[in-house]
């Protein structure tokens, strides 16, 4: 497969192991394989891209082999692209894949190679303005409005960040993971109403997922600051620290449900009590 | 690799290991903690992270003494805004001898031969900290001990890493990456003839 799975069902790129698990089954099994073989060549195309110069005879055999069987395919032209842009002919790359998008402009994978072009080349706002491009057809591809937020927190337009995040939640309201981040660019932003904002996003992250770490903490960090900011009234600031407090025994409670070492739940402790001073 | 990795760097002070050179204090640095690969420049779990590494430091007689940076692209060699906002942040808690170590991706691939970073020192003026590229470290083995590096990617120990990114994804891996650096030690000592540089 072109991404193997950990027993977390997370996805990794691990080139060199499909290499050579991709070089093996087509040398020892490729009867055996049948048509499933195709899927096997371009999978190792692309994997022996980044084991490059090492393996450029493996991406030349993949393209030759591919382009055999699949006269005039846009996938295989994919991987013409691909090898173009490891070669640094991001002219080539860049014709090919415009030519690809006139001619099939549903097709998603050339526009996105376009914006990894403009990101190597340090082209960040043609990067931005093509994925914005993008993103007005295929407004439901959530990896790219993760893409374009980054993009622009890298740039720190972080208010633009929080727009493209602002569309995630509308499509995946229950995904703790967007809350989160949501609320990470608000803390990030500052401010009063930034951190209140941050501060609900926060904890809507962790009733959404209470083993999301990072949304605990986010509650402890916003809600402490909020409650040592000098124009609050008695209440707010009462509320905040209880908040914080929660925060801390949640925090606490999980390093303990994970079983960690006694030494990291001591330090956990000290680190949240300084956290909960600020 | 596409990712960014940062990490911290601990000094060791005190017990006279804090040497003074025409009046420049010398700092050894003896560990790195590595932080995001992801999110890297937003605030909440920055602080979470610099808090959690504070507390470990001290705990066992270290301090947090820089900043360790290696940017997404192969040609990017510069200190970024985001290199240098956590850069400024880590001097302004660190009174003396702190440094910035950028890693220059291009050198990567002769890491046998030469050092595949700057290291640079901050000036700090009234409003702002800029950071001033400065001597090359003297490594703990000297030029020897470039050929670790290679010598040491060879088992895929990289694979391995735990960063506070991983840490917070699973927070019963931990970021002193205790077996890795053992195994470092013990490859270390299996060479034959290693000296440390005297100085």
């Amino acid at each position: 497969a072109v991404v193997s799975t950990q027993s977390t069902g997370e996805h990794v790129r691990c080139s060199d192991k499909i290499v050579e698990l991709g070089e093996y089954a087509l040398a020892h099994y490729s009867s055996n394989l049948g048509n499933e073989k195709w899927a096997v060549y371009e999978q190792l195309c692309v994997a022996a891209l980044d084991l490059c110069p090492v393996k450029m005879k493996v991406v030349n055999r993949c393209i030759q082999k591919l382009a055999e069987q699949f006269p005039s395919s846009l996938r295989v032209s994919m991987l013409e692209g691909l090898k173009s842009e490891y070669l640094k002919k991001w002219d080539e790359a860049l014709e090919m894949y415009n030519g690809m998008i006139e001619y099939e402009p549903t097709f998603p994978a050339p526009y996105k190679r376009k914006v990894a072009i403009y990101k190597a080349q340090g082209k960040v706002s043609d990067a931005v303005s093509e994925l914005n491009r993008y993103l007005t057809t295929f407004s439901c591809d959530h990896e790219s409005w993760l893409e374009l937020a980054d993009l622009y927190i890298g740039q720190q337009s972080y208010k633009q960040a929080l727009f493209c995040v602002e569309e995630l939640l509308l499509q995946h309201p229950h995904n703790h993971l967007f809350h989160q981040r949501y609320a990470d660019i608000l803390h990030t932003l500052g401010g009063k109403e930034n951190l209140e904002a941050s501060c609900k996003y926060y904890c809507r992250a962790a009733e959404l997922n209470s083993s999301n770490v990072r949304a605990l903490y986010g509650v402890l960090m916003s809600s402490s600051t909020l409650a040592s900011i000098g124009k609050i009234s008695a209440k707010a600031k009462s509320d905040n620290l209880t908040l914080a407090a929660w925060a801390c025994d949640m925090i606490e409670e999980f390093y303990k449900s994970q079983r960690v070492g006694k030494s990291v739940i001591l330090e956990t402790a000290s680190v949240l009590d300084k956290l909960s001073l600020k | 690799s596409k990712q960014w990795y940062q990490r911290r760097v601990r000094g060791k002070e005190g017990d006279g290991n804090l040497r003074r050179k025409e009046g420049n204090e010398r700092v050894e640095v003896v560990d790195a903690v590595p932080l995001f690969h992801y999110n890297i420049s937003l605030s909440p779990m920055l602080t979470v992270a610099l808090t959690q590494i504070e507390e470990y430091a001290i705990n066992r007689g270290l301090r947090i003494c820089g900043y360790y940076h290696a940017n997404e692209f192969h040609s990017d060699n510069d200190i970024g805004f985001v290199a240098a906002r956590i850069a400024d942040r880590i001097a302004e808690n660190c009174e003396e001898g702190a440094c910035l170590l950028l890693v220059n991706n291009e050198k990567l691939d002769h890491i046998a031969t030469e050092l595949p970073f700057k290291v640079f020192f901050p000036v700090r003026s009234t409003d702002r900290i800029d950071w001033k590229e400065g001597e090359e470290p003297i490594l703990q083995y000297g030029e020897r001990g470039l050929t670790l590096g290679p010598e040491i990617m060879k088992t895929q120990l990289y694979q391995s890493v735990v960063d506070m990114d991983s840490h917070y994804d699973d927070v019963r891996c931990h970021w002193d990456n205790a077996a890795l650096n053992e195994v470092v030690t013990l490859f270390t000592e299996s060479i034959p003839d290693l000296e440390e540089v005297e100085e």
